[in-house]
């Protein structure tokens, strides 16, 4: 897995790390079971701190999509065919979803837009795509929210 | 003439060459050391600083080899090194002048406004490492196998005094003791032991990884690496045996006189010349696929950290926590100075070469 960062971005640096990995993880890229590498060799090969790539670690750690060994070192938990989330997850992420579109809402960006990104970016990852009427689809999305 | 006079005039045509050839093996966004964006590869004044720095370099290198022929039969050891640090030094100043040009042009255009830095890493280098090529240690092992039994054997039957030095005309006459005659063998461990040790240390270390083009230069580098590699173990297991053939010497199985003393010296000359043959090729493929394409828009590009890069040679980053890092102009590798281990790395080698020193002194030679 190619793993990039921009340091002078302004997303920090351990979100980035734990963005890529959580993407690698939908698209299937970064199976249940894969390996990675220690905290201190990528922080070796980014040339950040190891603490930065340890704070990636220890969030997705958090998420249930890694599991941290003192042999097994750190691999990945879960992936998409691993069955339905823990209970409650789904409300939180749903909660992040809300803030997501409202950002797009807010800078005006239509909904039949809006749901074709999402549509792109769902067709990237490791699960089927369902396909969703842009007006249900924004109805569903309000009501969810 | 002394063989180490000779292959210190042998050194300067070398040199010249190597460091004409630098750029033509130097990753395009890497320009006399200084990072430029994709897009910038191509630049007037990139275009315009590499002729020149061709014309400077090659004047440095035809001058150094006409010092060297004139002083052919100048049998002074000092003067063959003279030449190459006015080389090294004329050669520094090349890549000086180059590098000024090409940093004002960065400044001045901003050509990093709108690139966003990019840092790439790929986590199937650590989970997947390439292996490294033991194999390739058994012939330098076996040299220094067959030179200890072959000094075992030799060892009772050596007169009082020996005659060592690495073939030299004047060889100095010492007395015998296990230190003084092994003492090439123990040159033979150090040889191998740090040269393994190092060649370790650089698989362990980053992968050059362009963020213009991440898949094909890891691609490249781990090319690079493998056959690079396998020749710096090949030259080691060449000078081990320049040394097994040098303690025959000692151990008076031979005697050579004349010119033909520097015999010896020619299996470590062939691995020094394999080696920059094999480090050139890997060095030219490792930018081939990236020079073959045309320069796209300037999306992704190293992050802008010529700052850490003194004069563009010398790494100090004291927040990288990476040892080793691949170098920015030709194809090697260098320490990062800004991290202690690198120092340790240093303390301990310099510590080993004076330990060798010390025996040395202590056995009378």
């Amino acid at each position: 897995m190619l793993l990039s960062i921009e340091p002078d971005g302004p997303v920090p640096i351990y979100q980035q790390i734990r963005d890529r990995i959580v993407e690698a993880i939908a698209g299937g890229e970064l199976p249940a079971g894969s390996h990675l590498p220690a905290t201190r060799q990528l922080a070796v090969d980014l040339g950040i701190n190891f603490h930065t790539v340890n704070k990636a670690y220890d969030l997705l750690r958090h998420e249930g999509l890694l599991r941290i060994g003192r042999k097994s070192g750190a691999v990945v938990a879960r992936d998409a065919a691993s069955g339905p989330p823990r209970p409650g997850w789904e409300q939180d992420w749903a909660g992040r979803l809300r803030t997501l579109l409202a950002e797009a809402a807010a800078q005006g960006l239509p909904a039949d837009d809006v749901l074709r990104h999402c549509q792109a970016a769902l067709a990237g990852f490791a699960f089927p795509v369902a396909p969703v009427a842009p007006a249900e689809g924004g109805a569903a999305a309000g009501a969810r929210s | 003439m002394t063989p180490g006079v000779l292959a210190g005039y042998v050194a300067v045509p070398v040199f010249g060459a190597l460091m004409f050839a630098a750029p033509a093996i130097t990753r395009p966004t890497l320009q006399f050391g200084v990072r430029i964006p994709p897009a910038q590869a191509r630049a007037a004044v990139i275009r315009r600083e590499r002729r020149a720095y061709y014309w400077r370099s090659a004047a440095v290198a035809v001058c150094g080899a006409a010092a060297a022929i004139i002083f052919w039969g100048a049998g002074s050891r000092w003067l063959p090194r003279a030449i190459l640090l006015l080389e090294i030094a004329a050669d520094a100043g090349c890549i000086w002048l180059a590098r000024r040009k090409v940093i004002a042009a960065k400044t001045a255009e901003g050509w990093f406004a709108g690139v966003r830095p990019t840092v790439v890493a790929d986590t199937s280098w650590r989970t997947q490492p390439q292996p490294f090529p033991v194999r390739w240690l058994i012939p330098a092992i076996s040299v220094i196998a067959a030179t200890i039994i072959i000094g075992a054997i030799r060892y009772p039957h050596l007169p009082a005094h020996l005659a060592i030095g690495l073939a030299t005309l004047r060889a100095r006459r010492v007395p015998r003791s296990p230190v003084s005659a092994f003492a090439l063998v123990i040159a033979q461990l150090f040889v191998t032991g740090m040269w393994t040790g190092l060649l370790v240390l650089i698989y362990r270390s980053r992968p050059d990884i362009d963020p213009a083009d991440p898949a094909a230069t890891l691609r490249g580098y781990r090319r690079l690496l493998d056959s690079f590699t396998k020749a710096a173990l090949t030259l080691v297991a060449l000078v081990d045996l320049t040394f097994g053939l040098a303690a025959c010497q000692v151990w008076q199985l031979y005697h050579l006189h004349g010119t033909s003393a520097a015999l010896p010296l020619l299996p470590a000359a062939a691995g020094v010349l394999i080696l920059i043959a094999v480090a050139m090729r890997a060095g030219r493929n490792r930018i081939r696929p990236a020079s073959g394409q045309r320069p796209g828009p300037a999306v992704a590009a190293g992050p802008d950290d010529d700052r850490f890069w003194k004069a563009g040679l010398i790494y100090v980053n004291r927040a990288d926590p990476a040892i080793v890092v691949p170098v920015r102009i030709g194809v090697g590798w260098t320490l990062n100075l800004g991290n202690p281990a690198a120092w340790l790395i240093i303390g301990v080698v310099i510590a080993t070469v004076a330990g060798l020193a010390v025996i040395r002194i202590a056995a009378g030679m």
